[in-house]
């Protein structure tokens, strides 16, 4: 409750003084347990803000809405360490300024809300350093223990039997800070690359561009887990190839605004174990 | 409405034997928007060629698809013809019904019906051709050679020979490479000292050579005809401009114990230094490392003792940035680290040394003036041990190909032996005697039966020091008993590596290296200079074990290569190039990044009124090489592939 206070507080100071246009938050959902997304404009808007350990949206994919940015004024935004590192690589991407970006960073233990020490994205370098070197316990997951040790063949039922219940609604996608693109792949139809029906082949086509399209790029916010509506374990399987960059190129994606994504750029000293 | 013709070859007995074309090409005919299906024996000979611009007239084709060959054998030949007969070229497509059908499969049913689906996967994608035209680009001629040893300075010479520029960087202070510290060369014994400083001299010298010493490639952009390539002139700490070469600085430099590169480690040199006599240019360098100056802040003997004032400690790396048409990389070899081969005590025995240190004591310019002379203490060795293929044809040590130099000047060195030591005794263990070449076998034959050298064949397991004598204990495998020789001197002919840093260096040309580190040519038989990248041609002990015959043969073969190609004065450029679709680009710059060409830029989007509204990728068409990297990273399918659009692709695939 201090933390929201405090909080509250910063934001109403930040927008009186013109320092930023907007701060996006949280807000009370439907149920005690959901929250909302919110728009501060005003100081009357900041007294809605809530901050507690159910804001677990990853909040920064607002940010890239068309047109937010382009007055070229601060905006400031709820995030914690994942969504930091959202921000890292959207800006990266070349999606946003990292200086029109003021950050009021916030995590959890528990039922207990901390605030994160910092202003500006370069601020949490050594946060997320020490993440990279001591992932959170939150990432280590049981399910996704169970299905490396599956073999091929129950892996693949596995997914198909989860698949199975994908609506194409792209939920995920809409949910996912990642997915920018003005038309995604599987809205180009000249031609169908990927399938638009809910059959096998459509929903494995879907989910394994996903999970490319996301390899090096997706910080387990857990938005698309959580926008699911048939509860598929999505974050389960771009968990698995951020595994995959981090062991084969050393790559912790959203590290620092600065850094090269990872499947466009090549290092000398790049493993080499597929080349004959 | 697509009118396509299928032109199906029995390429004689080649197809024709395991694909059905009669059957083949009826079938073909009944598949939609197919308007001619025929089959020929022959269609890329001359009547064949016409019978197929006939078609094209004859019924107005709006594309063609030729079911013969890989496309890499007659696709120009058959865009020629749709040419000729007025149909663009690029509406021509080629099934290979041959390397990837008839030529792999033994059952005729089967391989027709493959046949049939691979043709009909064609037909689909030249449904959705579109008309392109070639783009042209320009030709820098300026040809960069890499590597001043023998290879590289032939290279050089006859580009330069034939009246193009041509910029030399060679990364030691001087050139000459492995050959100048070479003695007598094989199978002439001519000194080759004699026979390489000339041309060392000559190129130094020649009107249309740059030459850069102690100069290193930094890094290499562009493509064929317009490369960009950054040179990192290393700091001499001598001015170039004024230094005479009189020697004085390395006379009065007070470091004298350093071990000398050029002479294996058996002479000394200065910390100023020129690697050898001959050196060109003949103009010393700071060796910073073991320089007193750079070590403690004080000496500058150097500097006092020139009179010209020709030495500067400030001296920086200098970068130089060239536009180059072609290259030439002739980098060269080492030999392997003898440390791998405990058993035959290199490094632990003094008097175990390598072929090369061998050619420095045989050499006349070397450490011992040319007399055989021991290491250890000086004395004439008066019996010597060769031991071949120390390395070389052994997978255990990582080596599984002959190092092909070793058999040649192992015979070389028993030789130069026998000549300066009358009564000395050379034996000589080997495994195979390879001596192909002209007069090679001639060469080999008199080392044995004129110089006397005594060939064991087999292999040496052991060597120990007995009463101050080695013992070198190894098998004759034609007594079939094993043997023991005294041998007051070792030398190993190891094996010949790539350099140390070639696979780095083969990354920053961008080329392709084997497993060991030797540049892959761009076909082993039939384009044996070629590297695997367009306009860079390799020379020389880079690409595998050679010579001085050899490298010198296939110097001047990418000399050739090199001339051909500033023949002429634009270049013709497939136009399979990337494009962008502007609309749906998301501009996250991940193309940028990926292209190996440096070929998209950043280009902005405005309004009416001049407002930024957005910026997308732009592909240069003059860089873009069509390698479709950027299509494949584009997470939005924005950039596509013309000639190969992902609608053609995906038609193809469907086509199945």
């Amino acid at each position: 409750m201090i933390t929201q206070e405090k909080y509250r507080t910063t934001v109403k100071e930040l927008l009186s003084n013109g320092t930023i246009k907007m701060a996006i938050g949280y807000k009370p959902g439907s149920t005690p347990d959901r929250r909302r997304p919110l728009f501060i404009r005003t100081l009357e808007e900041a007294d809605q803000l809530v901050l507690d350990s159910t804001c677990m949206t990853n909040l920064s994919g607002y940010l890239v809405t068309e047109g937010l940015l382009s007055d070229e004024k601060r905006v400031g935004i709820f995030l914690r360490p994942e969504g930091i590192r959202s921000i890292n690589i959207l800006a990266a991407e070349y999606q946003l300024n990292v200086d029109q970006i003021i950050i009021f960073g916030f995590d959890s233990t528990g039922r207990e809300v901390r605030p994160l020490q910092g202003r500006n994205a370069e601020d949490f370098t050594a946060l997320l350093s020490e993440i990279k070197e001591n992932p959170p316990v939150i990432h280590k997951e049981p399910l996704l223990e169970r299905i490396e040790k599956m073999n091929a063949k129950e892996r693949f039922d596995f997914w198909q039997e989860e698949f199975s219940r994908c609506l194409k609604c792209y939920a995920c996608r809409q949910a996912c800070p990642m997915c920018y693109c003005r038309r995604c792949i599987v809205d180009s139809n000249q031609p169908q690359w990927v399938n638009t029906s809910s059959h096998t082949l459509g929903n494995f086509e879907w989910n394994i561009v996903r999970a490319f399209h996301l390899s090096g790029r997706c910080v387990q916010c857990g938005n698309c887990d959580r926008g699911c509506p048939v509860n598929i374990p999505l974050r389960l399987i771009n968990q698995r190839m951020a595994k995959e960059v981090i062991d084969g190129f050393d790559h912790f994606a959203g590290l620092s605004s600065t850094q090269e994504p990872v499947l466009a750029s090549f290092k000398k000293d790049d493993t080499e174990t597929f080349i004959l | 409405m697509a009118k396509i013709g299928v032109f199906i070859c029995h390429c004689g007995e080649n197809i024709a034997a395991k694909v059905d074309c009669t059957k083949l090409a009826a079938a073909m005919g009944e598949h939609p928007g197919v308007a001619v299906s025929v089959e020929y024996k022959y269609f890329c000979s001359d009547p064949g060629q016409e019978s197929v611009k006939k078609a094209i007239r004859d019924n107005n084709l709006s594309g063609i698809v030729i079911a013969a060959c890989s496309p890499r054998m007659h696709e120009a030949t058959f865009r020629k013809a749709c040419a000729e007969a007025g149909l663009n070229p690029y509406l021509c497509e080629i099934a290979n019904i041959r390397e990837q059908c008839s030529w792999v499969h033994t059952d005729k049913d089967m391989a027709t019906a493959k046949a049939a689906d691979i043709v009909r996967s064609m037909v689909e994608k030249v449904k959705r051709n579109n008309i392109l035209q070639p783009i042209e680009v320009p030709v820098t001629r300026r040809a960069l050679v890499i590597g001043g040893g023998i290879a590289g300075l032939q290279a050089a010479l006859d580009i330069a020979n034939a009246g193009q520029e041509v910029v030399l960087v060679e990364r030691e202070p001087s050139l000459g490479g492995h050959m100048a510290q070479l003695s007598e060369t094989f199978p002439t014994l001519d000194c080759s000292q004699c026979i390489m400083t000339p041309r060392m001299v000559e190129t130094a010298q020649h009107p249309n050579i740059r030459l850069l010493t102690y100069a290193e490639i930094e890094s290499v952009d562009g493509y064929i005809g317009n490369f960009k390539v950054r040179v990192r002139m290393k700091a001499r700490y001598v001015d170039m401009n004024t230094c005479t070469g009189c020697g004085d600085c390395s006379t009065k430099c007070p470091v004298k114990k350093i071990s000398s590169e050029f002479d294996c480690g058996l002479g000394k040199r200065t910390a100023i230094y020129t690697p050898f006599a001959q050196s060109v240019p003949n103009m010393p360098v700071i060796d910073k490392a073991n320089c007193i100056y750079f070590k403690n802040g004080k000496c500058k003997m150097c500097q006092k003792s020139c009179q010209i004032n020709a030495i500067n400690f400030d001296m920086q790396d200098e970068f130089i940035d060239l536009e180059i048409g072609a290259i030439v990389v002739a980098t060269g070899f080492q030999i392997q680290n003898t440390a791998l081969y405990g058993e035959y005590g290199y490094g632990k025995f003094p008097d175990v040394i390598t072929g090369l240190q061998f050619e420095r004591l045989a050499s006349a310019s070397g450490p011992t003036a040319g007399k055989i002379l021991r290491p250890s203490d000086g004395k004439e060795p008066e019996t010597v041990v060769f031991i071949q293929c120390a390395g070389s044809r052994d997978p255990s040590k990582g080596v599984r190909y002959c190092s092909k130099i070793c058999c040649m000047y192992t015979a070389k060195h028993a030789m130069l032996y026998a000549h300066k030591m009358h009564d000395g005794k050379a034996n000589i263990f080997y495994m195979d005697i390879r001596a192909a070449g002209k007069g090679y076998d001639e060469f080999t034959r008199r080392a044995i039966e004129e110089d006397e050298a005594s060939y064991i064949r087999g292999r040496v397991s052991k060597l120990w020091l007995e009463n101050g004598k080695m013992m070198v204990r190894g098998v004759d495998t034609l007594l079939g008993k094993p043997v023991t020789v005294v041998a007051d001197m070792v030398v190993l002919a190891t094996a010949m590596v790539p350099q140390p840093n070639a696979k780095e260096f083969a990354k920053t040309i961008g080329i392709a290296y084997d497993e060991y580190g030797f540049y892959n040519e761009a076909h082993l038989k039939l384009r044996p200079v070629e590297s695997s990248t367009a306009g860079v041609f390799l020379a020389g002990a880079c690409q595998s074990p050679k010579d001085i015959p050899d490298s010198i043969s296939q110097a001047s073969a990418t000399a050739s290569k090199v001339l051909a190609l500033f023949s002429k004065e634009k270049l013709e450029r497939e136009p399979v190039i990337a494009i962008n679709n502007e609309a749906t680009c998301a501009g996250c710059w991940g193309c940028v990044l990926a292209c190996p060409y440096n070929a998209i830029e950043k280009k902005d989007i405005r309004d009416r009124s001049g407002k930024l509204i957005k910026q997308v990728a732009y592909v240069n068409p003059g860089l873009c090489q069509g390698c479709g990297t950027c299509v494949t990273f584009c997470r939005s399918n924005s950039l596509d592939l013309a000639g190969f659009t992902e609608k053609q692709i995906f038609a193809e695939v469907m086509g199945l």
